[in-house]
């Protein structure tokens, strides 16, 4: 094998991954920093990377504020109460007050709403949500990146952050490889925006065969949003806090648009409204909060599994009636065609027709992701005008650590985001990045080539493992020496399943459990320097491994950490099975020593907006 | 004398009996016939053709008349594969019908120097040399353009150029026999006597024509018989409706232009 | 789920190996054409399907839940602005969707933001972003909050 070129680029802004959040970040930063160079580097490829690959059929945060349909606040309870109190209050109003312009550009860019025919406005899906036709999403936002960058990197994958040397805590840029040509690329940078992807696969799927690509969010979103800044050092939150979804089975199809606009509802197999059922039970779990409206998804999901695990399944959502419109079979079906097709592939194979047939439900494994209805990511700055000053530290969206920005799955904290609010969060970053950089607080960056050149080392080692390792068999995948990064993966997949709340054990987990888990964690970590790429695409494979592996470490000490079951129907703490609002109605936050490996753990303050009057006192 | 208009094989025919050469075209077609058959019978494809295309057809909305299937079959013939247009437009296409259709001379040359002017004092009309000698100068400039620059492996994958894989056995067998053909015809006519390189590449000449033919079974020769039978089946199946279980073409104006297909796929 | 590429219509053109998003529509060393040299890690997002000029690729759900004899075909057509689906059940049942895909020439009506109207001078230190407080298209500033408003160790 050739020795690997070293290709080296510097600018003042680079974003890190180039979807809804990344996209929104480059668009913007040109127009703050005209002579700035810009620079998005991207796993795949721009056109049709990240989450939004095969499109979305609604933008689910949307305010409506020129038509008084919403105000930023509004959001703002909504979010906190669907994450059962714990979110950053100023993150979410400043996403919200912004995401409106956001969206109307995308219309003004091409992209297909749907209007509503009596009032003329955006067709709403529900109080947040609009219609969108958007298969074609993706492309579109692309292109307003490309346009004001001053260059696109595609296939690329970023495995490490750069620190400056010449001051403490402060980036200094980015390192990765080009996984078609091989070579390694060295990012010089006065400021990164890190929005990359959440993470899939860190807990075992449904589906283990063929079937593990069907995951609820992309099988290529692997944690790096948090790999990255863990691995610098960058204080984390909410880590704990992962999502689990209900959505049609198999295919994990949304179900978004038959809840809100074809108004369609759950049972039980025996045809019952089985989440009455688990009201009196919940309440005992999590007091009055079982009580606001809307319910929020974890408790939904809660009465579904215990539903389920008392027997009352399979839970089916009833179609039959909804389907008979032939318009709201249209909205059902073309629901998946822009945003998850493999649902449609799973009826048709199974001649599911909803009109005739009521399609089942499941509860999926547990995904880790800052943009959803969870908040798990990076502790960031605030907006200087609006956040309480434990909230702020100089820049809108900046991390910990100098110059390192968030936007997207990235961002912990700020809840309910979905595609519109991750660029729109990627927009806020990118001001902020540049405002820094006016500042001159990225003047006197100075990284030597020892940094650099011990990472290549590092980076390219599986394949060295490989290429060494193979001549000690004589073939197969079975090697004492390394490991294939499929078969770490499934080990991952195994660990974080069995001891920190996956399917397996009905998302229920416990200071025991955890403790065994970071145990066997802890050996997986040691066992990954003995990962072995065959070439460059296995090559990325175990650096997506790699990044995964860190996060689950990262989620596993958070959920050790927080010793109370907040979020019931996303998971389970069985020795502290209650909400205890008097000790945990706070954030969790963590930081990670680079060169111990050792976490250390706070808790951080919960502000809420209140009004003067609506105001309880905690007791 | 003028290379471009002399016959290389008439020059040949004083060492080489021509029923030598004539032989050698028989065990060339013969190597072409046993291989393909061989890979018929060994892969079952042409098997799996016939069943696929009778499936189809249970889907079709319409029934094809005797005379719109042939007017269907000569437009495949004279379009889809007398222009390669499954390549769409750019530079791919056009080296391959540079490629095409130089072979197409250089063998047709080929067999009719061969049969009809092969002996020592024939009268070789001067179309045929120039036929075989501008056939084998397509074929390598088509081939070498297609495999120094279009081969996909190496410009989307960013694969190294001078990675040769079994994919490659046909073009580059295809361009040596063009190559080697050409250089010999030169050298033959500077008449160099015993010199070292006098039959050298006539030799090679001779051994990549046996790598070409010999190697039917095992590179992508038989696609050239395979690819227009799936022309043809394709336009059939379009026309009478069943369209490989694809939607028809939307009923719309094409107002928009192009978005991410304006570009080439080599985003690395 | 997976694609798998028909052996009969791919050209080897590499649109697909270009625009899969997990890295994993690759070339066949034997026959220099393209095919998905890892299913598990396909998602089913059909972006290779949709990039394929001949209509070479396909998809076949996953083996592990989907049973054979389903066929769910796209066509998406640029120039028109559309998306057209086919659906085949596998008991035959059929159905048929076009959707929009855009709205306007692509493209076109996104900004090169180099050339429109600098910032104003202190703009940078405000909370507006690009084409605000304009394009929230309530003819009011950006709202903002008091921080007063936020409250420590409180309910909701």
């Amino acid at each position: 094998m050739p020795k690997n070129k070293t290709v080296f680029e510097e600018c003042d802004v680079l974003v890190v991954g180039g979807g809804m959040a990344g996209t929104g970040a480059t668009f913007e930063a040109r127009h703050w920093g005209r002579d700035l160079k810009i620079i998005c580097v991207e796993k795949a490829n721009i056109d049709r990377s990240g989450a939004v690959a095969q499109g979305l059929y609604a933008i689910n945060c949307y305010m409506g504020m020129q038509w008084g349909e919403n105000q930023p606040e509004d959001h703002v309870r909504y979010a906190r109460n669907d994450l059962m109190g714990l979110v950053r209050e100023d993150l979410g109003y400043d996403m919200a007050r912004h995401v409106d312009s956001t969206v109307h550009m995308f219309d003004e860019w091409g992209l297909p709403m749907m209007k509503n025919k009596e009032t003329g406005r955006y067709q709403r899906e529900g109080k947040w949500q609009i219609m969108i036709h958007g298969e074609s999403y993706k492309p579109i936002v692309a292109e307003a990146a490309k346009k004001s960058a001053d260059k696109i990197y595609n296939r690329i994958m970023i495995t490490h952050l750069l620190k400056d040397e010449s001051k403490q805590n402060r980036i200094a840029g980015a390192v990765g490889f080009n996984m078609r040509t091989g070579d390694y690329h060295v990012f010089k940078a006065k400021t990164v925006i890190v929005a990359a992807g959440g993470a899939s696969h860190i807990f075992k799927p449904r589906a283990v065969g063929e079937g593990m690509g069907r995951t609820w969010y992309a099988p290529w979103s692997n944690g790096s949003a948090y790999a990255l800044p863990i691995a610098a050092g960058a204080k984390m939150t909410q880590m704990e806090n992962r999502i689990v979804l209900c959505r049609f089975k198999d295919g994990y199809g949304p179900v978004g648009a038959y809840f809100l606009h074809l108004k369609t509802y759950t049972q039980n197999a025996n045809g019952e409204n089985y989440e009455k059922k688990w009201y009196e039970a919940t309440k005992k779990l999590v007091g009055e909060y079982i009580d606001h409206h809307p319910v929020p998804t974890c408790l939904r999901n809660h009465a579904f599994i215990q539903e389920v695990a008392a027997g009352g399944g399979p839970i089916h959502m009833v179609t039959k009636e909804a389907f008979q419109d032939p318009h709201l079979e249209t909205v059902g079906w073309e629901n998946f065609l822009g945003m998850t097709v493999g649902q449609a592939v799973v009826w048709a194979s199974q001649n599911i027709d909803p009109k005739y047939t009521n399609p089942e439900l499941t509860t999926s494994e547990p995904y880790v992701m800052g943009s959803h209805a969870t908040c798990s990511g990076a502790w960031v700055s605030g907006p200087e005008d609006i956040a309480p000053s434990e909230y702020f530290w100089g820049y809108n969206r900046m991390t910990t650590i100098e110059g390192l920005f968030g936007a997207g799955d990235t961002v912990g904290g700020s809840a309910h985001k979905f595609s519109s609010g991750s660029f729109t969060e990627g927009r806020l970053a990118a001001k902020a990045a540049v405002k820094y950089i006016q500042d001159k607080k990225a003047n006197g960056i100075e990284v030597t080539d020892k940094q650099y050149n011990n990472l290549k080392e590092v980076i390219y080692k599986p394949m060295e493992n490989y290429t060494v390792g193979r001549n000690e068999i004589t073939g197969g995948t079975v090697s004492p020496s390394y490991i294939s990064p499929i078969q770490g993966l499934q080990r991952l997949q195994k660990i974080m399943d069995e001891y920190c709340g996956g399917i397996t054990n009905n998302y229920m987990t416990n200071d025991n459990l955890l403790k065994k888990g970071l145990e066997q964690l802890g050996l997986l970590q040691e066992d990954l320097e003995n990962v072995g790429a065959e070439d460059y695409h296995q090559l990325m494979r175990a650096w997506e491994l790699k990044h995964r592996a860190l996060t689950s470490q990262c989620v596993t000490e958070h959920t050790l950490f927080r010793e109370e079951t907040r979020w019931p129907g996303y998971y389970y703490r069985g020795d502290h099975m209650k909400l205890d609002d008097d000790n945990w109605h706070c954030l969790t936050t963590s930081e990670r020593n680079p060169e111990t490996g050792k976490f250390s753990m706070e808790k951080q303050p919960v502000y809420h907006i209140v009004d003067e009057k609506d105001k309880k006192k905690a007791s | 004398m003028n290379i471009v208009s002399s016959n290389p094989f008439s020059i040949l025919a004083e060492t080489v009996p021509p029923v030598a050469m004539q032989a050698f075209v028989f065990l060339m077609l013969a190597f072409v016939v046993f291989g393909t058959l061989l890979d018929i019978i060994h892969k079952k494809n042409v098997k799996y053709f016939f069943n696929n295309a009778k499936k189809a057809k249970k889907f079709a909305t319409r029934e094809l008349s005797s005379g719109e299937k042939f007017a269907i079959v000569s437009k495949t013939v004279a379009y889809d594969i007398g222009t390669t247009s499954e390549l769409g437009a750019g530079k791919r296409r056009i080296a391959h019908l540079l490629g095409m259709y130089g072979t197409i001379l250089f063998w047709v040359g080929s067999v009719v120097m061969v049969f009809c002017y092969s002996s020592v004092d024939a009268e070789t009309p001067r179309l045929w040399p120039m036929i075989w000698h501008a056939g084998a100068l397509m074929t390598v400039l088509g081939g070498s353009w297609f495999w120094f620059f279009l081969r996909v492996d190496v410009y989307s994958e960013a694969q190294p150029w001078y990675r040769i894989i079994k994919a490659d056995l046909f073009v580059l067998a295809l361009i040596a026999t063009s190559l080697t053909g050409l250089i010999w015809s030169y050298l033959q006519n500077l008449e160099l006597g015993d010199r070292w390189d006098d039959k050298v590449f006539l030799v090679l000449f001779v051994i990549s024509n046996f790598v070409l033919f010999g190697g039917v079974y095992w590179s992508k020769f038989a696609h050239m018989f395979y690819k227009p039978g799936a022309a043809i089946q394709k336009n059939l199946a379009e026309a009478d409706g069943s369209r490989d279980n694809l939607p028809p073409p939307a009923d719309a104006p094409e107002q928009f232009g192009l978005g991410i297909k304006r570009e080439a796929p080599k985003h690395y | 789920m997976s694609t798998f590429v028909y052996m009969t219509r791919c050209d080897g053109c590499g649109h697909c190996v270009d625009i899969c998003p997990s890295d994993i529509m690759h070339i066949d060393e034997t026959i220099r054409r393209a095919k998905n040299i890892e299913p598990n890690f396909c998602w089913e997002c059909y972006s290779c399907v949709k990039a394929c000029p001949n209509h070479a690729i396909d998809v076949r759900g996953y083996a592990d839940f989907a049973p054979m004899g389903h066929s769910v075909r796209v066509r998406r057509e640029e120039e028109k602005g559309t998306i057209s689906w086919r659906i085949k059940f596998r008991n035959g049942t059929e159905k048929n969707f076009v959707s929009p895909i855009t709205t306007k020439p692509w493209g076109k009506f996104i900004p090169k933001l180099a050339e429109k109207d600098k910032p104003n001078q202190g703009e940078i230190n405000s909370q507006i972003l690009y084409n605000e407080p304009h394009g929230l298209n309530t003819d009011k500033d950006l709202p903002t909050l008091n921080k007063d408003s936020f409250k420590k160790g409180v309910y909701y």
